[in-house]
């Protein structure tokens, strides 16, 4: 894997002052990248009436933002999260199978088109998704897709799709294809090669693809506001639009922080548990020579 | 993951005995096979949507007059171009293109750098870093409002209300979005820099090369190809901005981007033809950037051995 | 209610993945279709009121098997309210019954021949006892496209201790705030200066207020006569004048109730609609006692003019169950309805008769109070909300008004940079070019 393996340099002396600034530097970067978060949690926890104190930490902490969404109207919340859970794992699930199918092919076959085909999922990486929005919406009428979850997992697949065959055909080159080469001289057929050999080799880039897929997903924020109209299939980040505060002209800080909070729990349980690999897929295809 | 297949174990019923050219035939067919489902959804979702919107912007078409409709060739072209506030809107789209992508290329470079030779704590700055990059941007745009906003906000009084007036909110969509995309940019740089060689460091430095220099004239001509990479991904996404300003001006003040613009037209104004028209603009100047990336500055076409991802 | 095959267990090997993917492919429009397509569900769009839920509830509770209304939530912002059901409209949706409509709205969906006629008995039943001008509101072309759910006019709230006769005209309240501001006491005026339709309507409350006109009668030719350009030059007064909140062009509703409800509150006038009753005391129970309302200010010799807001609930013209639509919309729009959405949540009725009704109403809220509320209690300024109705303004009837919504804030923010000639040229070409629909929204 082409993970960048830094090797520490004695170009730095003298540890103990080292340390100490390094330290230092450390809690600047994890201010740095905690303090939206932070801020966000906080207001979460806020309660109502301490909302607009301007403090940065609650002076009285409390869950009722949270039973607020948890509870009373459910399908503001719940029935979105659900959508977003499931539309992100099944359009993470076609993607990464579509995109490890191209990967393959463009990292080990030798095939007229293949050009074409990096250009085209660079064309579609680069699409600006403005674009779609219209003509997806009248074709997606017509087929009966519009406020479904399919019709939602299409757009997901077709633009999570160039970030997953680059992220994957660059693994999948690092993969020991000699052990193909081995198989084949056994007699497997390139497809027997490939589902029996470079698969398993394949499993870890496959896996860490998926995340950073799913990562993109659940990121959507156009398609989610323009391709839904109900429960059915809205997305979290567009039913945040629809919470509403106690009357018309107030706003709903505190239970949309709380749902805020909570579609941010899976990107730090995902950035706890596989940072290295997170790390290695984002770095992967990035450079090379 | 678990995939359970025993890599040695391959199955022997078929002797090679096939001639090469029939080999060949075959690894093609299968690399066909392959590709096809994924050319066939991506080309379903963008080639006509491509085609129809470029219909559409010969069209008058506003969807509150429906009986109005007709083709009109290049006037939404000329009514778009010479309008004042598509231009604003591209003024402020590059405006924040570019000082976003210039602040993230320094920041990003100086994390990449403590990542790599970060003596203490590597792991838990790697790991913190990559929050901005996998959180959700609508919740990190709210947090940044939440936190501008006048009433709640912390770091505003109650008298100043800095997302009602250009320039500070143009200054706080630029940092939300540096803010989330600095990290990306680190990621790829950091992956540039394990290219350098260490003894050719070395060798610099025994040379007398100063710090800076070790950096200008060893490591970023090493580090160019990366650089290039990231800068290309970054602009093209930088000119897309919609997200953030979506949540944190929606576009008021001047502040919308071409993206928000085109958005507006086409679902707050439904004028599919005007709108669609600057769908179409969108695409051409983000092909340009592309072209200029690859072209001019010599950027590896990504893909060719040298990929990159949005 | 079927869900996504995941129960978080690994996927091992591609049978099994694919299995869970196609399993995941035929339960998606299953979740969908929950729901839907029972022959008599009415939905209903509308933004997430605090009423709804119990108007749709009496509803459903009298009309028995005949028809269920569904509530299908809409964003909170107007714009995105409007943007969910045009979108869905514009596609010939037949899923969508009965329609929110904001009181602006209804000429733009009218005339893409988006709602229903309310024809015959339905008419009938929908004007009598309405009140005329929000009557207008539903009426396109002498067409009645929609039936009234509430109405709304600003008011001018201001602090009896600090001014215990409040302004008549802009002028004097210039003049008072400004006395006020020489004692070092409390002084700004609040208005909606933000750039969003708020500002929209300040600014129309003003030109009507000064007997102005910004379109013609028709809607089709923008006028922007001496009456709108004395409301520009007030408008811009006012905003230089010092006596406003520097915080004038972040105003919107939210922001003025909560700053004139401070405990250190600089305001002593504010312009905003009846809820600012009912919002204050659970802000500031003092400064609530010393709230009172007025009629807004005039201008230019002429009584100030308020502008009418408010929702009309239309019957899609693509609705398969048009009568049974029909039905519900005048049930969710009844005089009982009405007068429970006064009392629980705070809109003004448009129905005449229910500002002179005085029986109470069973307990809004049963499980905080017992309380037994009529008219009275919850409007004792139902008198002026009505004074003001008689004479209030429509904003311009028009298709297009989203359009020219759009400009005429973009061109009036900040309220502090209007020159008034140049202003009034601006808004000349643009808002005749959005009449064409040849323009381009910002």
């Amino acid at each position: 894997m082409a993970v960048a393996t830094p090797t520490r340099t004695p170009v730095l002396s003298t540890p103990g002052g080292k340390k100490a600034t390094w330290t230092l530097i450390n809690i600047i970067v994890v201010v740095y990248a905690l303090f939206p978060v932070a801020w966000i949690v906080s207001l979460s926890l806020k309660s109502s009436e301490s909302l607009t104190d301007k403090n940065f930490f609650p002076v009285d902490p409390t869950f009722e933002h949270y039973e607020t969404i948890f509870s009373k109207e459910s399908s503001l919340f719940i029935r979105p999260l659900i959508n977003s859970i499931g539309i992100s794992l099944i359009a993470t699930l076609i993607a990464v199978v579509l995109g490890t199918m191209a990967a393959y092919a463009i990292a080990r076959l030798d095939f007229p088109g293949k050009r074409a085909l990096i250009g085209f999922s660079l064309l579609v990486a680069m699409f600006p998704q403005i674009s779609l929005v219209s003509p997806l919406f009248e074709m997606e009428r017509v087929l009966g897709l519009f406020d479904t979850w399919p019709g939602l997992i299409l757009p997901f697949v077709t633009f999570a799709l160039p970030l997953a065959i680059y992220t994957l055909s660059a693994f999948f080159r690092e993969i020991p294809w000699e052990l193909e080469k081995a198989a084949k001289m056994d007699g497997a057929t390139p497809g027997q090669a490939f589902r029996r050999v470079i698969a398993p080799l394949a499993a870890p880039g496959v896996f860490t693809t998926a995340i950073l897929v799913f990562i993109f997903c659940w990121n959507d924020f156009l398609f989610s506001i323009s391709l839904t109209s109900t429960e059915a299939s809205r997305t979290v980040p567009a039913a945040l639009a629809f919470f509403t505060g106690a009357s018309q002209f107030e706003s709903p800080t505190g239970p949309l922080s709380a749902a805020a909070v909570i579609i941010t729990i899976p990107i730090i349980v995902f950035v706890l548990f596989f940072q290295r690999r997170i790390v290695a897929g984002l770095t992967s295809g990035a450079v090379k020579g | 993951m678990t995939v359970t297949a025993e890599p040695q174990k391959a199955a022997p019923e078929t002797k090679a005995k096939i001639g090469l050219s029939e080999g060949k035939r075959a690894e093609r067919r299968l690399a066909w096979w392959l590709c096809a489902p994924a050319v066939i959804v991506m080309l379903a979702v963008t080639a006509w949507p491509i085609i129809y919107s470029i219909w559409l912007s010969l069209q008058r078409y506003d969807l509150r007059f429906p009986n109005d409709t007709e083709f009109v060739g290049l006037d939404n072209y000329i009514a778009v171009l010479s309008n004042g506030y598509w231009w604003t809107a591209f003024g402020v789209t590059m405006l924040i293109t570019i000082v976003s992508v210039v602040i993230e290329l320094v920041l990003g470079m100086t994390l990449a750098l403590i990542m790599h030779r970060a003596l203490v704590g590597r792991g838990l700055v790697r790991t913190v870093s990559l929050i901005p990059y996998g959180i959700v941007t609508v919740v990190a745009a709210f947090s940044w409002f939440y936190a501008w906003d006048q009433s709640s906000g912390y770091l505003t009084g109650m008298e100043s209300a800095p997302l009602t007036s250009q320039w500070s909110s143009l200054f706080i969509i630029i940092l939300a979005e540096v803010w989330k995309t600095t990290p990306f940019m680190a990621l790829l740089l950091m992956a540039g820099l394990a290219l350098v060689p260490e003894d050719l460091l070395k060798a610099a430095s025994m040379d007398g090369a100063s710090a800076w220099q070790r950096f200008t004239k060893v490591m970023v001509p090493v580090m160019k190809p990366a650089i290039l990479v990231a800068l290309l991904f970054r602009t093209l996404d930088a000119f897309r901005i919609f997200d953030n300003i979506f949540v944190l001006t929606k576009g008021q003040n001047d502040t919308s981007s071409v993206s928000m613009q085109a958005y507006n037209n086409l679902l707050k104004g439904l004028n599919l033809g005007i709108g669609s028209t600057m769908s179409v603009l969108i695409f051409i100047a983000v092909a340009i950037i592309a072209f200029l990336f690859i072209k001019v500055f010599g950027t590896a076409a990504p893909g060719s051995d040298t990929e990159g991802r949005r | 209610m079927g869900i996504a095959p995941f129960r978080g267990q690994p996927v091992t090997g591609r049978r099994r993945l694919f299995t869970a993917l196609a399993a995941g492919l035929v339960a998606a429009p299953m979740v969908a279709a929950c729901g839907t397509e029972q022959g008599n569900i009415i939905t209903l769009y509308y933004a997430d009121q605090e009423y709804v839920p119990g108007i749709v509830a009496t509803c459903n509770e009298q009309a028995g098997d005949e028809y269920e209304i569904v509530h299908r939530v809409l964003p909170r912002d107007a714009d995105g309210q409007r943007e969910q059901m045009v979108r869905r409209l514009a596609a010939e949706d037949s899923d969508l019954d009965l329609l929110g409509l904001d009181v602006t709205w209804v000429p733009e969906f009218a005339e893409a021949g988006w709602l229903a006629e309310f024809t015959g008995s339905n008419k009938e039943a929908a004007s009598e006892d309405v009140l005329e001008i929000p009557l207008e509101t539903a009426t396109w072309n002498d067409k009645l496209y929609a039936a009234t759910m509430n109405t709304n006019v600003q008011l001018l709230w201001y602090d009896k201790t600090l001014t215990p006769t409040p302004p008549e005209t802009w002028e004097e309240m210039l003049e008072m705030s400004q006395e006020l501001k020489d004692e070092g006491k409390p002084y700004e005026i609040l208005f909606t200066g933000a750039q969003y339709e708020g500002l929209v309507v300040a600014f129309n409350t003003l030109v009507n207020s000064a007997g102005g006109h910004i379109l013609s009668e028709d809607g089709t030719k923008v006028e922007m006569d001496s009456g709108a350009m004395a409301a520009l030059r007030m408008l811009q007064k006012v905003a230089t004048s010092g006596l406003v909140s520097p915080s004038l062009s972040a105003s919107q509703e939210q922001q003025i109730h909560e700053a004139f409800a401070a405990p250190d509150t600089k305001a002593a006038f504010q312009i905003n609609w009846p809820y600012v009753w009912a919002v204050t005391p659970t802000l500031n129970e003092e400064k609530a006692e010393n709230l009172a309302w007025a009629p807004l200010p005039g201008l230019d010799g002429h009584p100030g003019a308020a502008t009418v807001g408010g929702f009309d609930i239309g019957v899609s013209a693509y609705s398969q169950k048009k009568d049974l639509a029909f039905k519900a919309a005048l049930c969710l729009r009844s005089a009982e309805q009405q007068k429970y959405a006064a009392i629980c949540a705070g809109v003004p009725p448009t129905l005449e008769s229910l500002y002179s009704d005085e029986t109470p109403i069973a307990p809004c809220k049963p499980e905080v109070s017992q309380d037994r509320l009529s008219m009275a209690d919850a409007y004792p300024m139902k008198e002026t909300i009505l004074d003001e109705l008689e004479t209030a303004s429509v904003r311009p009837l028009t298709p297009v008004y989203q359009n020219l919504s759009t400009i005429t804030s973009k061109l009036l923010s900040p309220p502090s940079d209007i020159n008034v000639n140049q202003t009034a040229g601006e808004l000349r070409e643009q808002l005749n070019e959005a009449l064409q629909s040849q323009g381009v929204l910002p």
